[in-house]
């Protein structure tokens, strides 16, 4: 009751402030007249009686003043008195104030933006029912495995309640507007089960498409029904037609449903994986499986589960069943990105750190030369605790600044981050500005405010009030508390911006050596499309060489083209398939070191395009057709690895597999330098590369896999014109045939290095900011100082210190400071580059270069910032600093 | 006006005005004169402190105020008792006594 009527009356004096206040002055002007008029009736004349009624009440805005300080809103109005004040103040100090809040917001800013990607990428649970208990079981982690192999484990395991297994598919689909390629899944029926998520619209296909016939249902990405069918309800029954066959569409799964998490990740459309017919094998390894756990079994179970199926069965086939891993899903989502996120939030938690110091020795700077102000308003009659509240108010108002500006900067930030990472990292699309984490920094920053921010009072209190106001706060020991404290500060500023620099300057070393790695190929200038013509009048064998040597043709006439090839699996971009060789002569080995390489299928032109050169031999030609005798290029690991020690022109090599027909023998025309393959950075591989026209699965395979053809066009102009040249001239052939992942060879290769650039990009923009703040503080700190002893140095040039002397003096106590950072900054290095050690490349974690660099470069930005200020205090005329005041 | 003045002790000012507005509602003139009155003449409530009580009071939902015309007609603020207020002046008045017995018993020691 009371406290409600309190509440109530709370509202109306703030709110209703002039009616309150308009009220009061008229109940006191009812008062005064009734007292005059009581004293007129006690005889007394109108002038005496209202004279008299004046002198009772005893000034009438005294008494407003008090009933004012009775209201319960007093409080709040002394807050916005100090609030105000406080703003006033902080606006005299316009550069104290705008580093402070840019420190602070980019902190805050920064932290809050990183935490979230962290929160979005490692933290936010997979969208599939409870998934923790998923997995993926594969050789080595990664590699896919046969479907014998599948069967056999989802028969035998016993720590699962399901095994699924999901191979990649990109059809063309077909329907309104150009024929598109997307990217697809095919998935065994008890994937559903597996993932345990329900469509949004219709069914999942069951068991019974397994065979082949029946396989001809599928399932809708959210994206793609909204996009492609308008978010139709009626859609289940529709039909679709992918890569020329008709699919029936039984459901739609929910926004935001995703799968694979770590693969194919984009899949649009998801069909059933008909393996029942595939004559079986355990060479086929092409299936990714996932598992659901059981409910009770632990990791570890389903781990010793595994090996025990799989090495009983490596006893039976021998090497079909080596290092079969269980990976927990998120981890395989997430993997490669842990350790560099957790680079990036350690980073970014030292420029939190940073800039809290940089608030907390600022305040305590300010605290110094506001010692006379305190010690002023303390002698007229300020309490402790009025003072400590006014200066809560100034420093909240500084960290609610930084903090407003830190949200912006959070989520712009955010965005930002999303924008430059969003295809090097995976689950990107959970990434959302942490509210969580903005109120956390806001918090740790605010209490550095009100923790440095209370200094003055403290200090005030605790000084005496005499000397203080003597002295004018002029005069500051070196070696007191407060000094020694803001040194241990900027000390870690310069420890922290140390850290950073080795960290963005090793990943700079990074680039550069990878910059330096040469590719084997030329990428400026080049173009690239994948060009499908599956499902198309195209398609038919005859047509199909046709189709792609008129493209060829009319590419090679366009203006500015230098040379026209084709690949089926472009380096870097594309797939990478190995096959069996049997090399002739060569004695039968066994299965663990069967002979392989990558096959790579080429029109002629191939390598003038990507000016791959020859360490031997040339070119395939367009003579070397299915009638003529079988030639092959190979690179120089293949050389060097099966015919060690002499030329492998005119050596010959079959593929295997083929054993049961008479083998078709290759002859080795040509040895091509290395390229890389899927990575920019790894060992060559022995790779072979057929004629497209001796290959029958390129020229006739109707499967989507043989259908399409990767177009390499080099040209003098600009590469990416030819984009649209390329679609009309496929269009003009057959309006069909699909166009796709048109990219220029420079982009795919900057594409390879995107995830260490945008480390780079990040940790460099820390280190400036922390740099920044470390060159501000030990600024800030020397000029402080020198200020302070303009006296003392006024008298050492008096007694005849030179100016060289005083100099020293200044930026020789400076740098012991940045020093003492510098140490702790190397020690701290050391421990953050070891975390660095899976993203970088080409140079030791403790690269002495990159040590000793950054290390100079600091001290110098340190020398300039505490140079500047000396030369103040070398200025001192000492006259001037002995009179005084 | 020269009447023996007694300085108020904390926590009776409120006292005696809850027990003035028990009978009537007054205005804040009419509160002091009643006071006044009542301890014929030993207290005397000057404005500077009777308002702040007023409102204090006022705001903590003890009495309550009404705009009124005053015997001669002038517009003037009038406070009169809440059930909350009564409730107060029970437990004052009841603490009072026994502070006043208290004081009387210990000044008649001996």
């Amino acid at each position: 009751m009371s406290l409600l009527s309190r509440a109530g009356f709370l509202l109306r004096n703030i709110v209703h402030r002039g009616q309150t206040e308009a009220d009061l002055n008229e109940e006191l002007l009812g008062y005064q007249r009734l007292l005059i008029e009581e004293h007129i009736r006690a005889g007394l004349s109108p002038a005496d009686a209202q004279r008299k009624a004046l002198i009772d009440i005893g000034g009438v805005e005294h008494v407003k003043e008090n009933v004012r300080a009775a209201r319960n809103s007093a409080w709040l109005e002394g807050v916005w008195q100090d609030l105000r004040y406080g703003a006033r103040s902080l606006r005299r100090v316009p550069a104290f104030t705008a580093t402070a809040v840019v420190a602070l917001a980019l902190g805050i800013g920064a932290s809050t933006a990183i935490f979230s990607v962290v929160n979005g990428v490692l933290l936010t649970p997979l969208p599939y029912r409870a998934p923790e208990q998923l997995v993926t079981v594969m050789h080595n982690g990664t590699d896919p495995v046969a479907s014998l192999n599948y069967f056999d484990w989802r028969a035998q395991f016993k720590t699962f309640s399901s095994l699924s297994a999901a191979q990649a598919w990109s059809p063309n689909i077909a329907g309104a507007g150009d024929a598109e390629r997307v990217a697809a899944l095919r998935l065994t029926a008890n994937m559903w089960t597996t993932l345990g998520v329900a469509p949004i619209v219709g069914r999942v296909f069951g068991e019974n498409t397994e065979t082949a016939g029946r396989d001809r249902e599928v399932v809708l990405s959210y994206d793609m029904w909204k996009g492609r069918y308008a978010a139709d309800s009626a859609v289940a029954g529709r039909t679709v037609l992918l890569d020329g066959d008709t699919y029936t569409i039984v459901g739609v799964m929910p926004n935001g449903f995703k799968f694979a998490p770590f693969w194919s990740r984009n899949a649009q459309l998801w069909a059933p994986l008909a393996l029942h017919d595939r004559a079986g094998s355990r060479d086929d390894n092409s299936l990714r499986v996932f598992g659901r756990r059981k409910d009770n079994t632990t990791l570890a179970q389903a781990r010793a589960d595994v090996a025990r199926v799989t090495s009983r069965l490596e006893t039976e086939f021998p090497r079909t069943n080596s290092n079969v891993e269980v990976t927990p899903l998120l981890e395989q989502a997430t993997g490669g990105m842990q350790r560099p996120l957790v680079v990036l939030l350690v980073a970014v938690s030292f420029l939190l750190v940073a800039a809290c110091a940089n608030v907390a020795h600022m305040l305590l700077a300010r605290s110094s030369s506001r010692q006379r102000e305190m010690a002023v308003r303390i002698a007229i009659g300020a309490s402790g605790a009025r003072l400590a509240r006014q200066l809560l108010c100034e420093s909240l108002l500084l960290s609610s600044a930084g903090g407003l500006l830190g949200l912006l900067i959070a989520s712009s930030g955010t965005k930002v981050l999303i924008a430059l990472a969003g295809s090097t990292i995976p689950r990107a699309e959970n990434i959302q500005l942490s509210f969580v984490v903005l109120l956390v920094t806001m918090f740790v920053s605010v209490a550095t405010g009100l923790l440095f921010g209370l200094a003055p009072a403290r200090n005030a209190m605790r000084t005496e009030l005499v000397s203080s106001l003597k002295d004018g706060g002029r005069v500051e020991s070196a070696g007191s508390a407060n000094a020694g404290f803001r040194h241990v500060l900027v000390a870690s500023q310069f420890a922290i911006a140390l850290t950073l620099l080795i960290g963005a300057g090793l990943m700079m070393r990074t680039l550069a050596a990878m910059h330096d790695v040469n590719p084997g190929f030329d990428p400026h200038g080049v173009m690239t499309a994948e060009v499908s013509v599956k499902g198309t009048p195209s398609s038919v064998a005859g047509n199909r060489l046709q189709f792609y040597q008129q493209l060829m043709e009319k590419m090679s006439q366009a203006p500015g083209v230098q040379a026209v090839g084709a690949i089926n699996h472009l380096p870097l971009a594309g797939d990478v398939w190995g096959l069996g060789v049997n090399i002739e002569g060569a004695q039968a080995v066994d299965r663990a070191e069967r002979r392989s390489a990558v096959y790579r299928v080429v029109m002629p032109g191939y390598f003038r395009a990507m000016r791959i050169s020859f360490a031997e031999g040339h070119d395939v030609s367009a003579n070397d057709r299915w009638s003529s005798e079988p030639v092959v290029v190979i690179n120089e690991q293949f050389a060097k690895r099966y015919w060690p020690g002499g030329s492998a022109i005119g050596k010959r090599f079959a593929l295997s597999g083929s054993e049961s027909r008479a083998p078709r023998w290759m002859t080795v025309v040509g040895v091509s330098r290395n390229t890389v393959r899927s990575h920019w950075i790894e060992q060559p591989e022995p790779e072979m590369y057929l004629p497209y026209l001796q290959e029958p699965s390129y020229l006739e395979n109707q499967a989507g896999r043989y259908a399409y053809l990767t177009l390499v066009v080099r040209t003098s102009g600009n590469p990416a014109a030819l984009a649209s040249l390329i679609r009309s001239a496929a269009a003009s052939l057959d309006r069909g045939v699909s166009v796709s992942s048109v990219k220029t060879m420079d982009a795919v290769v900057e594409s390879t290095s995107a995830d260490r650039r945008f480390y780079l990009v990040l940790l460099s923009a820390f280190a400036m900011v922390a740099l920044v703040l470390a060159a501000v503080g030990i600024y800030g700190v020397m000029s402080h100082a020198v200020s302070r002893r303009m006296h003392e140095m006024g008298v050492r040039i008096a007694l005849g210190a030179s100016r060289r002397d005083v100099m020293e003096l200044i930026v020789g106590r400076g740098m012991l400071v940045v020093a003492a950072g510098a140490a702790v900054g190397v020690g701290c290095a050391v421990g953050l580059t070891r975390l660095m050690n899976t993203i970088t490349y080409g140079v030791r974690p403790t690269d002495p270069l990159t040590f000793g660099g950054v290390t100079v470069f600091l001290l110098l930005v340190a020398v300039i910032a505490c140079w500047i200020p000396a030369r103040r205090a070398t200025r001192v005329d000492p006259l001037t600093a002995l009179r005084g005041d | 006006m020269t009447a023996p003045q007694t300085n108020l002790l904390q926590g009776t000012l409120d006292l005696l005005i809850l027990k003035t507005l028990t009978l009537e509602h007054l205005h804040g003139l009419g509160i002091s004169r009643r006071i006044e009155q009542i301890t014929h003449g030993a207290f005397q409530v000057k404005p500077g402190s009777l308002f702040p009580a007023l409102h204090r009071m006022e705001e903590a939902g003890w009495i309550t105020s009404t705009w009124g015309a005053s015997e001669k007609g002038r517009r003037a603020r009038y406070y009169e008792l809440t059930n909350a207020g009564r409730k107060q002046l029970a437990i004052e008045t009841d603490q009072w006594s026994r502070i006043a017995l208290a004081m009387q018993s210990a000044m008649l020691a001996t």
